[in-house]
């Protein structure tokens, strides 16, 4: 297999699977659809590896430029994507067989869902920031649909404000991408590889600094909308909270990080062109993100809210680590994304189990999941305390990688702040998860997993989550290494 | 000649505050698209840059008619009751308009915007038609008139790259069309499901989901 023929495979699984699974309605479509999303891994993997190990990979005259960064992103999206795909086969037939939803949403469901996964596989594979643009907005539009599948009052009205608040973000980011043109034109003249990022990223020092300047601003409050930035985060917990829990594992797993992938892409040119000054506005950003969640988080009554919320900080504190810099902040913010993927859409698939389970996402109707599902329950405990970034696990790693960064590089207070803020989220979100995991159980629940796809889903993430904490593997190192040259500028 | 298309497209935006009824949008919506695509042609026939001619054709396909007719089809097919509802009146709403598109003007010629030789007349305009759809999403208190400011700003945007830059490569616009295309699908599809649940499309309806 060449690399051409996956590249193909990659980005054609999907479209077709969708395709297939959408005429087939019938329940037994999950096992076509998992067999297209296994098939979409492999793809994804091989196209990733082979760009991880070698060098970049560029053909159609420039069109298709997959890097580093973008294979890393397609590594995350693929894994996250087969998850929660392997475990909709047990999630979505449940809800068939409880008559929540009916065939017909079965089958939009699985189109929407691929649908899904290429919008975001084809974030990462262009060259120019213009469809790079064409993509996020994409993913938008796909989830919206997915978010408002159940025709409930409150999933109708997230996905409404989520597409609404969506697109008049992402509005903001394309007149940011314009002014990257204008630029980009005045110094190459009228060509349209003035928006493709290998030619700006070439000629980033001698662009216009004012107008790149204010094309990064755009492109962090448009983009920083879909990535779910305070204080433009308001459609996320709705929307990850009435979403299908495959659905919001996907969700808050990788789409937040695809929409980051954006803001990084434009950072990456306009930090060189700025000499460094682009910086302190994802500081501001990441850390109002992290500061604005902590009522929420303390009092919460919705299980996938309190998930959510927790999103929200933890996309706060990679654009923290990305604005604080330097080798050690790059690597940190980069360890984390990949951490918070794992352990985020983990938890999603298990708060999944447990609603499925109680019938409800209320924080006080659920208690003695430890009982009532002997393996979601530890799993589930388990993923809290790594998603709080307790020792021994994952993101503990990287958010002292972080902090280290940043009394490194000078900024005491932020750190300082930092620190406190994710101890007060540790309290709030350890206190609740106890009052669920212990206590009794409701008397006449049966105790057991509601099926196996959806129990064995929950290994996958949580391989990585417990092996990561313990050490980072070298060529897991190598690759974040290898991206952060790329948002350092190293040409 | 730009100034003229120029004002009509500023006329066409203050008009969506004048309407009485929802569906009446959609023809001022496919109004404004098809100055929108007078623009593109203008500015081909001054500079010959070829891609112009093919934005302008699509403009027309898209936003004066394919864009408008779903929209109208959503709006026939809910069957709503057809008046706008605001949250301030209707004069108040055309006064604040007003304020909002000078202070557009004002802003527009005071930030030094670069602007390309042929769009000079035309970048004021864009950043009022940014503006007014901001307020048009803001004011209505029908989700569907979300929509209507939504590709508002959308053309506003499509005036800013125009102006600026002569918009945007060839196949970026396309995609961006295809985008804009099917995001006014998917706000009909949702918009018909909200019907279905609601009952309504009031957006004071849907405000359940807090904390």
């Amino acid at each position: 297999m060449t690399l051409m023929d996956w590249f193909w495979i990659l980005m054609l699984t999907p479209l077709i699977t969708g395709f297939i699974a959408w005429r087939i309605k019938t329940p037994s479509c999950a096992w076509v659809q998992a067999a297209g999303a296994a098939l979409t891994l492999m793809a994804g993997l091989a196209l990733a590896f082979q760009v991880l190990s070698q060098s970049a990979l560029t053909f159609w005259d420039g069109f298709i430029y997959i890097d580093a960064l973008g294979a890393f992103n397609i590594g995350l999206v693929v894994f996250v994507g087969f998850t929660a795909s392997l475990y909709s086969i047990g999630y979505m037939n449940y809800e068939l067989a409880e008559g929540i939803i009916n065939e017909r949403q079965l089958g939009q469901f699985y189109l929407l869902f691929h649908l899904f996964i290429f919008s975001m596989v084809a974030v990462s594979v262009v060259n120019s920031v213009g469809l790079m643009w064409v993509g996020i907005e994409l993913t938008t539009i796909v989830s919206a649909l997915l978010v408002g599948l159940y025709k409930r009052e409150t999933a109708l009205e997230a996905a409404w404000k989520y597409l609404i608040m969506g697109s008049v973000g992402i509005s903001f980011a394309l007149i940011g991408i314009i002014f990257i043109y204008l630029s980009g034109v005045n110094l190459l003249g009228e060509n349209p590889a003035a928006l493709n990022w290998t030619v700006l990223q070439h000629v980033s020092e001698d662009l216009n600094p004012r107008w790149i300047l204010t094309a990064f601003v755009f492109v962090l409050v448009g983009f920083g909308t879909k990535a779910g930035l305070a204080p433009m985060h308001f459609w996320l917990p709705d929307a990850h909270s009435q979403a299908p829990s495959p659905v919001s594992a996907v969700l808050s797993g990788v789409m937040l990080n695809t929409a980051l992938y954006g803001v990084l892409r434009i950072y990456a040119i306009a930090n060189s062109t700025l000499h460094g000054q682009a910086a302190q506005y994802l500081i501001f950003f990441g850390i109002l993100s992290i500061a604005i969640t902590v009522p929420f988080i303390l009092v919460q009554h919705d299980l996938k809210r309190m998930l959510a919320y927790s999103s929200v900080e933890h996309i706060g504190i990679i654009t923290l680590g990305v604005g604080i810099g330097g080798p050690l902040g790059l690597y940190g913010a980069l360890l984390h994304m990949f951490n918070h993927s794992m352990a985020k859409s983990m938890m999603f698939l298990a708060a999944g189990n447990i609603n499925q389970k109680y019938h409800s996402k209320q924080i006080e109707r659920i208690s003695g999941v430890l009982k009532s599902l002997p393996i979601t329950g530890v799993i589930f405990l388990v993923g809290t305390f790594a998603i709080a970034g307790a020792p021994p696990f994952n993101i503990f790693i990287s958010e002292f990688t972080i902090m280290m960064a940043g009394f490194k590089a000078g900024h005491i207070a932020v750190t300082v702040l930092f620190i406190s803020l994710v101890v007060l989220i540790f309290a709030g979100m350890v206190q609740y998860v106890i009052k669920m995991a212990f206590g009794q159980a409701p008397a006449r629940m049966v105790s057991g997993e509601i099926n196996v796809c959806s129990t064995i889903a929950l290994f996958l993430p949580l391989v990585l989550v417990l092996s990561c904490g313990l050490y980072v593997h070298p060529f897991l190192s190598e690759v974040i290494y290898k991206v952060s040259a790329i948002l350092q500028g190293v040409h | 000649m730009a100034l003229l298309i120029g004002l009509g497209l500023l006329i066409s935006t203050i008009m969506l505050f004048q309407i009485r009824k929802i569906s009446d949008s959609c023809g001022i919506l496919a109004m404004q698209a098809v100055l929108l695509s007078l623009t593109a042609c203008v500015m081909w026939f001054k500079t010959g840059i070829s891609h112009l001619l093919v934005a302008a054709i699509f403009t027309l396909l898209v936003k004066a008619i394919l864009i408008p007719a779903i929209l109208y089809y959503t709006i026939w097919k809910i069957d709503i009751k057809r008046e706008v509802e605001r949250f301030t009146t209707h004069y108040i709403s055309l006064l604040i308009a007003l304020v909002l598109a000078a202070a557009g003007y004002y802003i527009a010629s005071n930030l030094n915007l670069p602007s390309a030789k042929f769009g000079e007349t035309y970048l004021p305009v864009s950043v009022i038609m940014i503006f007014l759809g901001t307020f048009i999403m803001i004011d209505h208190k029908k989700a569907i008139m979300q929509g209507v400011g939504l590709i508002t700003i959308e053309n506003g945007i499509f005036l800013v790259a125009e102006a600026i830059a002569y918009g945007m490569p060839l196949v970026v616009e396309f995609g961006i069309f295809f985008d804009v295309l099917v995001s006014v699908i998917v706000i009909g599809i949702l918009l018909f499901r909200i019907h279905s649940t609601f009952d309504s499309l009031n957006t004071e309806k849907m405000q359940n989901l807090k904390g």
